[in-house]
């Protein structure tokens, strides 16, 4: 089955001097698979992401996005990205964005009718009139989820979707993953929540400090009797210095 | 270029709820109208009896000290036109892009199958078409205004108008481009000193032209390289109606003549020539490019 997307040898650095924020990434997703990608802060998964949704240029590497280079607009019509703390033109209505957005997708105006209401109830804002600046974190993050499934995408990537949500929110994504993964969209998936990635993804792969540690299919990555979280950590304190130390203040008592 | 409608679109909508581009336009409404009906009750409460000539010379035609109070008003308006067009420049040159950069919006339109120049065009679009209609709304208050007066130079007011604009667009394109690569405060302070010197070096051509810098070559030399490339302001033949009714007021009144009107009339700046035209055409064209090439460049 072809890849709906494959990064290869992925490298990225934002200044010369600085070291790699991601180090040799190479993976590819199918249609109907769901990818979590997990990492501590600053392991690079975001930026892997937004190279493949075309909002940052790799140094070296390539990616594949639907056999087109993310650049090209016309390889993002098939892509739902729902970013980390996604933020929206503020004077806007949640509706009116979800129009703005279905019409860069070239949506219709009968498709637009049909989708923009339906998805302001799945993402619990069909009665919210207020303007995106007075939205709560929580709720953008709702409409974050909400514009990247509004183009019915072939490929899914939710970067920390459920980070501000409430446990209603949460399991209403993963509703979603589910249902999406089985009607043969491909998922990529950025979370910090890894009994969640547990529950929803099918491989993984774990990042540290941009480089991916391990990867396989989740029977690969976790051997039976232990759980992702004890074998993401041990990776990645192997990879980093261990952080155990509490400040002495707190520490003596003080 | 069906993303670059809905981008310009979008981006009207979002102007139109912004407060402090209602605020610059109430602020400009309620001036042209104080200055119209201010200069309107001078000219009939306080002109009674007055002359322009020698002692005991007759009061002059109502006709045309309407005229030339009309002018009058036109010429402060003009003035006012621009600083308003300025600050309308600034204030969207400062959040059509920038924005939608800082504010992460541009992470979920970017992932979006639109291309950066369908976003530029329409950015550029919708705050070219939010600045006509500010100003434009202002000028035609003023040629309402005008029309105490008696009417007659609406088309000088809306020549200048289309100068002001023409002007205006061209800061803004700066400090659309700038707020691209840096802090929009610091791009509206770099472009607002790029203006002011630009300013200052077509004043000095002017001079130059006029003959009031003299003979050194050096001089001329360095002003004409400058002059050609500074953008060039944009001007209507407004100063030079001005001077004309000024002319005609004081010559009627001074039966020796008001001087040599022709002379008069060369030592204020014209309209812009083609060739200044055609130049701000290129200038508007390289700097819609620099947003353009700045938008492409930029990561989010």
């Amino acid at each position: 089955m072809a890849a709906v997307v494959s990064v290869d040898a992925l490298r990225k650095r934002y200044r010369r001097r600085d070291p790699w924020a991601v180090d040799g990434v190479t993976f590819a997703l199918e249609p109907g698979q769901a990818f979590g990608l997990l990492g501590p802060n600053g392991s690079g998964k975001t930026s892997v992401v937004k190279m493949i949704a075309g909002l940052l240029r790799p140094n070296e590497g390539t990616i594949s996005l639907f056999g087109s280079e993310p650049g090209n607009p016309a390889a993002r019509a098939d892509l739902g990205f729902s970013p980390e703390d996604p933020d929206f033109p503020k004077f806007l209505r949640a509706a009116e964005v979800l129009d703005y957005f279905a019409s860069l997708l070239g949506l219709d105006d009968e498709e637009r009718k049909r989708r923009i209401p339906e998805t302001l109830a799945f993402a619990g804002l069909d009665k919210e009139k207020r303007q995106i600046r007075q939205f709560s974190k929580g709720m953008k993050q709702r409409l974050g989820i909400a514009q990247a499934i509004l183009g019915r995408p072939k490929l899914l990537i939710l970067d920390e979707p459920t980070a501000d949500l409430d446990p209603l929110g949460r399991r209403d994504v993963r509703a979603l993953i589910e249902s999406l993964k089985n009607s043969g969209v491909a998922i990529l998936l950025n979370s910090h929540l890894l009994s969640e990635v547990e529950l929803v993804c099918d491989t993984v792969a774990i990042l540290a400090k941009g480089k991916v540690l391990k990867e396989g299919t989740m029977a690969e990555v976790v051997p039976e009797g232990r759980t992702l979280e004890e074998v993401f950590v041990e990776l990645v304190e192997a990879s980093t210095p261990k952080r155990d130390q509490l400040p002495s203040f707190i520490k003596d008592g003080e | 270029m069906n993303g670059a409608a809905s981008v310009a679109r979008y981006t009207l909508l979002e102007l139109s709820r912004r407060r402090i581009l209602a605020v610059f336009f109430s602020i400009g409404a309620g001036g042209i109208l104080l200055i119209g009906v201010v200069l309107k009750l001078f000219s009939s409460s306080f002109t009674q009896g007055i002359t322009f000539g020698p002692p005991g010379s007759a009061p002059p035609d109502p006709a045309l000290l309407n005229r030339f109070l009309e002018v009058m008003f036109i010429s402060d308006l003009t003035g006012a036109l621009g600083f308003f067009a300025l600050l309308v420049a600034f204030a969207i040159g400062m959040t059509a892009i920038y924005h939608d950069l800082e504010s992460g919006a541009a992470v979920a339109i970017f992932s979006k199958p639109v291309s950066r120049l369908a976003f530029t065009i329409g950015k550029v679009a919708a705050a070219l078409a939010a600045i006509v209609v500010i100003v434009g709304l202002l000028s035609i208050e003023a040629t309402l205004v005008g029309l105490l007066f008696g009417g007659g130079l609406e088309q000088t007011l809306a020549v200048e108008t289309i100068a002001q604009v023409g002007n205006a667009l061209t800061l803004m394109l700066i400090v659309l481009a700038l707020s691209t690569w840096m802090n929009n405060i610091v791009a509206a302070i770099v472009a607002f000193i790029y203006n002011a010197a630009a300013g200052i070096v077509i004043a000095l051509h002017n001079q130059m032209v006029a003959g009031f810098l003299g003979d050194n070559e050096t001089l001329k030399v360095g002003l004409n390289v400058l002059y050609w490339v500074v953008p060039h302001q944009l001007t209507s033949d407004a100063a030079r109606e001005l001077v004309k009714a000024e002319y005609d007021l004081f010559s009627s009144q001074n039966q020796g003549g008001g001087g040599d009107l022709s002379q008069a009339i060369a030592a204020v700046p014209g309209p812009s020539s083609a060739t200044d035209i055609l130049w701000w055409l290129f200038v508007i064209a390289v700097f819609a490019s620099l947003v353009y090439y700045a938008v492409r460049r930029r990561q989010v």
